[in-house]
């Protein structure tokens, strides 16, 4: 017999059988009525508790040193590492691009003011001083107390580092790309969400940078606190 | 990500004021998930192969073998690493962390997964975790699939370890090795409950799973498995269609006899998904109709289904003009073009094994790769088992051999499954002391 005989002769009872099991179901069966592969309602799904942001010190504007915790708790907070030279377009400019989105749609919606801060968190702390970084923040103090945009920094590499792994945003540099004379950090663009018990409970990359979703993600904890508050939304 | 040129950024923030975030692309090293970073769009380095430990072969352990694939290099071809992992487990399939520099691998049976830093240094992969608790807390048996989200790694298994037959779900744990969540896949409103691959569309929010069999049945010997009636009643017949957002089940697909990898085309503005039925030999396109509803199509016949050739792993092409389809039974690779994905047309096939499960291929599609063993309990016996890795250059018109490695000779076991690493300079993911502190 040869092997393909063989085959057949193993499986050939069996498919028919199978074949003609299948036929008992439909083509198509859609589990909920209107259902749709867009965003889902926000409060209709969880969000995972996916680790809770790890201690650091930063530094914002002075260098008098801050805890990390009082940027990602007591409110909802978008985070994302960055360095102030990076102009890779699918780069900290996403990440930027995605944070000026979600600034404007923050400022539109009243219920949302106040319990969204945005945060960045320099990748190069010899080059992104407090100072330097404070020009950044200025240009965003006008609406600090709707969204506050928060420039920070580090000493230096040694406190940056065990944040950098354990958020899971490992770097490197790029030796070749930075021999014209500029550091190049190579890193992946993520986005985290962390709510206002300072859990990350989402992370966005530059595939899932959507303002859309993220909104929906925001109001999926807003409405999971006054659920557990017993606060109306 | 890069950068270039200094203070540029300014000029970028202006820009971004009134910018919408950009579309997408949908890179991908054409099976990877589409969160994966460091795609190697050029010569892969090194070859990861997840191995079967075989009884009296070597230290008879299950084992991540790495093996030189630069033809530049002194060693290509050949084995320069070997993980043992203690014990054999049933290993089967693997899948880097979104940024690449882990690879988790499974086993099937005792389902145990192992966690290899790869990004430190490709050649020498290192063990340095062990995930034991997926069965504890998700009553799932079988961990199959491992895909990457971003900080995350959804799991897709076989089973449970209830009943052991094919219902089952998928978990989620953080890229730490913490359980997360679980997801069962529908056994309601014609869904059966059963798991293979899972594949995400991030663009339409969306992913989709398949459907294999259970421990009770991947794990008996194939010979004794088909003469069991019963056992035969209890494979996958439908894929799912869920909502990545709340990882909730959206569509139940009919999808007669164990639908197994699913591809989704990589060309930018494509929406649609491919897969091969194990048992009724078919392709099956996933896409949306008229009416923008995703629907599930036959397409396609893979050999001569009444001589059950048994496709068990595919390949789309990065162009998704072409996808490489193994057939089990009769040892061939066939490749078929996909240009039209509603009338697949195969154009080549050759036998290139006794046995062949599966198959990867380079981003340019230039190199192709093939591995021997499906489960222990299912390949062939004597003569017939052949135990072997082969890698083949694709010039358009015919597969050529380039390199081989026995996985008996070599003391080794049955190769699995495969994943590429770059070269360590590409790879490597730490930051060079004083870098930032210049």
């Amino acid at each position: 017999m040869t092997k393909a005989k063989a085959g057949a002769f193993l499986f050939r009872p069996y498919c028919k059988s199978l074949i003609a099991a299948a036929g008992i179901f439909a083509a198509v069966l859609p589990l909920r009525a209107g259902a749709s592969t867009g965003p889902p309602p926000p409060g209709s799904y969880t969000l995972d508790h996916i680790q809770r942001v790890p201690a650091g010190i930063v530094l914002e504007g002075t260098r008098f040193p801050r805890a990390l915790s009082r940027y990602t708790t007591g409110a909802i907070t978008l985070l994302a590492f960055f360095y102030s030279y990076c102009v890779d377009p699918n780069g900290c400019p996403l990440a930027w691009d995605a944070f000026e989105k979600m600034r404007e749609e923050i400022i539109a919606r009243p219920g949302l003011h106040g319990r969204v801060r945005l945060v960045f968190i320099s990748l190069d702390p010899a080059h992104d001083t407090p100072g330097m970084l404070m020009g950044f923040a200025r240009r965003y103090e006008a609406s600090a107390s709707i969204v506050p945009w928060h420039f920070l920094t580090t000493y230096s590499n040694l406190f940056l580092k065990p944040v950098l792994r354990d958020m899971g945003e490992e770097i490197s540099v790029d030796r070749e790309a930075s021999g014209g004379g500029g550091l190049v950090i190579n890193h992946l663009p993520k986005v985290f969400l962390i709510d206002k018990r300072g859990f990350v409970r989402e992370i966005y990359s530059n595939q899932s940078l959507d303002p859309a979703m993220i909104l929906g993600d925001i109001k999926t904890l807003l409405l999971e606190e006054s659920k557990a508050g017993g606060r109306k939304e | 990500m890069k950068g270039c040129g200094r203070y540029a950024l300014i000029a970028a923030i202006i820009a971004a004021a009134s910018a919408i975030v950009a579309p997408v692309a949908r890179a991908d090293e054409t099976c990877l998930s589409p969160y994966t970073a460091a795609l190697i769009k050029g010569q892969e380095a090194y070859l990861h192969v997840w191995t079967l430990g075989e009884k009296g072969v070597g230290d008879e352990s299950d084992k991540l073998v790495t093996i030189d694939a630069d033809p530049k290099s002194k060693t290509y071809g050949t084995v320069i690493n070997s993980v043992s992992v203690g014990g054999r487990g049933e290993a089967h399939h693997m899948g880097f962390t979104d940024d690449r520099k882990y690879l988790w691998a499974g086993r099937l049976d005792d389902s145990k997964i192992f966690v290899f830093d790869v990004g430190t240094d490709p050649s020498r992969p290192r063990l340095v975790n062990t995930i034991a608790d997926l069965t504890e807390k998700t009553g799932f048996v079988g961990p199959h699939t491992f895909y990457a989200i971003p900080g995350r790694m959804v799991i897709g298994s076989l089973s449970n370890n209830k009943t052991r037959d094919g219902v089952t779900g998928l978990a989620v744990y953080n890229n730490k090795g913490e359980f997360l969540s679980t997801h069962p896949i529908p056994t309601d409103n014609g869904g059966d409950g059963y798991g293979y691959d899972l594949a995400i569309n991030p663009k339409k929010n969306v992913f989709l799973t398949s459907s294999f069999t259970g421990w009770n049945n991947y794990m008996t010997d194939l010979g004794k498995l088909i003469k069991d009636a019963e056992a035969m009643k209890h494979f996958g017949n439908t894929m799912v269609l869920w909502n990545l957002k709340s990882m909730q089940p959206e569509k139940i697909f009919s999808v007669p006899g164990a639908p197994l990898e699913i591809r989704w085309s990589l060309k930018e503005g494509d929406d649609w998904a491919i897969t091969a039925s194990a048992l009724t030999s078919k392709l099956w396109l996933v896409s949306h109709d008229a009416n923008d509803e995703w629907q599930a199509k036959e397409v396609g016949t893979i050999g001569d289904p009444a001589k059950i050739p048994l496709p068990v792993d595919i390949s789309i092409a990065a162009d998704a003009k072409t996808l490489w389809v193994n057939t089990f039974m009769d040892g061939t690779t066939h490749l078929f073009d996909i240009s039209d994905p509603t009338k697949p047309v195969q154009i080549f096939e050759k036998v290139t094994g006794k046995q062949v499960n599966m198959i990867s291929q380079s981003w340019d599609g230039k190199r192709v790769y093939i591995t021997s063993s499906l489960l222990a309990n299912w390949d062939k016996k004597g003569a017939d088992n052949e135990q072997v890795l082969r890698a083949y250059d694709w010039d358009g018109k015919d597969l050529k051999l380039k390199f081989e490695v026995d996985f008996f000779a070599e003391k080794l076991g049955r190769p699995h499954h495969m994943k590429f690493s770059g070269p360590l300079k590409k790879a490597s993911l730490d930051m060079p002391s004083g870098a930032a502190s210049r």
